[in-house]
């Protein structure tokens, strides 16, 4: 058994990848997601495994380089655990083998040869080059020796048709598919767990960045929304490791946000930001802006206030919420309140999935709890 | 919509340059200025930025290339995928993006993406407040190379990934194929995959080109020469 180094992914597999399987990390063009093999070699090296990496598009030296810049891990001192077969490897045998069935067993030769003088457990391999070389289910078959885990990034060329053929073939027993939110540029990349044979996970698509040789899970804006004095500030406060409120007073003595409330969480391997709205009507031309590239709504209503539905669902509407991930916090339930989840939910006209939580807001876990439901739905959205 | 400006009158002054998103196949023979005419075109005017793809040619001589003609370097993005070959530990800089081999399709994608996203966020040395998308042109140097590193059905599909990224970012994209070297298949194949081809051809009383491919243009040959990373048309 290896982890994948990933947090996040461990995290959600449980007991991390079992001896023997295939795993394939496969990259959408011009998506970084370099990381995500680099981090599963670091982890396998530093779980004492043996590994073998098969980079067929670079020398060793450029390919350890590479190591080093995009993940910060250094090979020298770790010469005796990995042995790599490079272009030159890959140069011999096109030299030597001109038809493709001589250059197959080449490459099987190769490989068996090496995991057996080298004791290797674990085997990364760049494909894009070898499927080509060889062939799909020829370049799978080299790489696939008893008792050994395998680990494959490819260039996907062939989009969705590709992921599926894998998928429904039974070719590899965990796919992680890496995608662009692309409009112009990659304004971000996500990735997605499309199959796993060992356990029970459902499909999850979750952003990502790579930031200081690490990969983060990264939720870019989750937005609170809600009537005045409905308890937002506080939610985001209470949500956030550290934030700032744009706060004032209020004609009637009370204090209320008059441009956003905006906090910033490290929650379950995510990073997220959360931005809170302004309540009232006056503010409402800016919250489209707001909401713009919001992976989710949390909307807080008052329980104790059933004449602030009519603005709950105005704000709604101005947040787009019925096509993004939505959660309804019916908030100082501690306090005497009329309204039941029933009330809300015809008030409102929510959806079926949609759920409402009656909690308060001033109750740190209570928070999280919605957070935490939050972060489920989105990594479930298909955006 | 923007209209990158080629240095050829017929089409700036009839057409007021080429379409944003146009994406333009040079065939030339060896030996033949086709390079030197795919440089003239990639040159960024005032407002505007350049990537290119480097398969024979180190950043370092590119850069020095550009600066003994005149051509500001500020607004050039280079991904390179020769030096790394000889000198591994070569690190990324803002403008010049290193890539193992022409046949790391993983990393020009990569690289290409890292370059796109400096520009777009007005990374680049120089840069300043201008149009939205950012004009940028972008030549492969060449296809030629990237074809003895990989199979045509892969490159293609490569490319058509890459032209369909330039259509949709407005840019100008240009690509370089020796068209003595592939047989009619992988030439229309390439062809398939842009809106303009160029023609190339050499005689000893110099080099000529055609244009195909835009409307109303003429597609007569017509003499040119490349003057400090200048295009100049006899007509």
């Amino acid at each position: 058994m290896i982890r994948t180094g990933i947090a996040g992914i461990d995290e959600m597999l449980g007991s991390g990848i079992p001896r023997g399987t295939r795993v394939l990390y496969s990259m959408e063009p011009g998506v970084d997601g370099r990381l995500f093999m680099m981090s599963t070699l670091e982890a396998a090296l530093s779980m004492g495994r043996r590994c073998l990496v098969v980079v067929p598009t670079s020398t060793s030296g450029a390919f350890k380089c590479e190591l080093l810049e995009v993940k910060g891990l250094s090979l020298e001192s770790r010469k005796d655990s990995v042995t790599i077969i490079d272009i030159a490897s890959r140069d011999d045998i096109n030299r030597r083998e001109k038809g493709i069935r001589n250059r197959r067993t080449a490459w099987k030769t190769l490989l068996r040869e090496i995991v057996e003088r080298d004791r290797i457990e674990v085997i990364f391999a760049y494909f894009d080059l070898l499927y080509e070389d060889l062939g799909l289910e020829a370049a799978l078959e080299a790489l696939s020796l008893p008792e050994i885990t395998t680990v494959v990034e490819n260039l996907n060329l062939e989009g969705e048709d590709l992921i599926t053929r894998f998928s429904s073939a039974g070719m590899f027993d965990m796919i992680i598919s890496m995608r662009s939110g692309f409009s112009l540029v990659p304004i971000f990349s996500f990735f997605t767990i499309e199959h796993v044979a060992w356990a029970e996970i459902p499909r999850r698509s979750i952003p990502y960045i790579s930031e200081d040789h690490h990969l983060r899970l990264y939720i870019p804006k989750i937005i609170v929304t809600g009537p005045p004095s409905s308890g937002k500030s506080t939610f985001v406060a209470n949500a956030s490791d550290r934030g700032i409120s744009v706060d004032r007073g209020d004609l009637d003595g009370f204090r209320t946000t008059v441009a956003m409330d905006l906090g910033w969480l490290h929650f379950k391997g995510f990073d997220i930001t959360i931005y809170g709205t302004p309540g009232q009507p006056r503010f409402d031309p800016i919250i489209p802006q707001l909401v713009k590239h919001a992976m989710g709504i949390i909307l807080v209503i008052d329980s104790t206030r059933p004449d602030t539905l009519d603005r709950a669902r105005e704000l709604l509407e101005l947040a787009f919420a019925a096509r993004l991930p939505l959660v309804v916090v019916a908030n100082k339930s501690d306090l005497p309140h009329e309204m039941n989840e029933q009330q809300i939910r015809m008030n409102l006209k929510l959806r079926e999935d949609v759920p409402v939580f009656f909690m308060s807001a001033t109750k740190r876990s209570d928070v999280h709890f919605v957070v935490e439901s939050m972060v489920d739905r989105i990594t479930r959205h298909s955006f | 919509m923007y209209a990158y400006k080629t240095g050829i009158s017929h089409i700036d002054d009839q057409k007021g340059g080429l379409e944003a998103g146009t994406n333009i196949l040079i065939l030339a023979p060896a030996l033949s200025r086709g390079e030197q005419l795919g440089y003239a075109l990639t040159k960024p005017l005032p407002g505007e930025y350049s990537v290119i793809l480097s398969t024979s040619m180190r950043s370092a001589e590119l850069l020095e290339f550009f600066s003994g003609n005149g051509i500001n370097r500020d607004f050039i993005g280079i991904i390179d995928t020769v030096t790394k070959l000889s000198t591994p530990e070569i690190t990324d800089s803002m403008q010049v993006k290193y890539v193992a081999s022409p046949s790391d399709l993983t990393g020009v994608g990569i690289k290409f993406s890292s370059l796109m996203e400096s520009i777009f966020n007005g990374d680049f040395r120089g840069s300043e407040e201008g149009l939205f998308p950012p004009p940028v042109r972008f030549y492969l140097d060449s296809v030629t190379t990237m074809l003895m590193y990989r199979k045509l059905e892969v490159l293609y599909q490569f490319l058509h990934v890459l032209t369909s990224k330039l259509k949709k970012m407005d840019g100008l994209g240009i690509y370089i194929l020796n068209s003595e070297s592939f047989d009619e298949r992988t030439i229309s194949l390439m062809k398939q995959l842009m809106n303009v081809v160029i023609e190339v051809k050499s005689e000893p009383h110099g080099d000529f080109f055609r244009i195909r491919g835009i409307k109303g243009a003429s597609q007569e040959w017509m003499q040119f020469h490349v003057s400090e990373g200048t295009l100049e048309v006899r007509i």
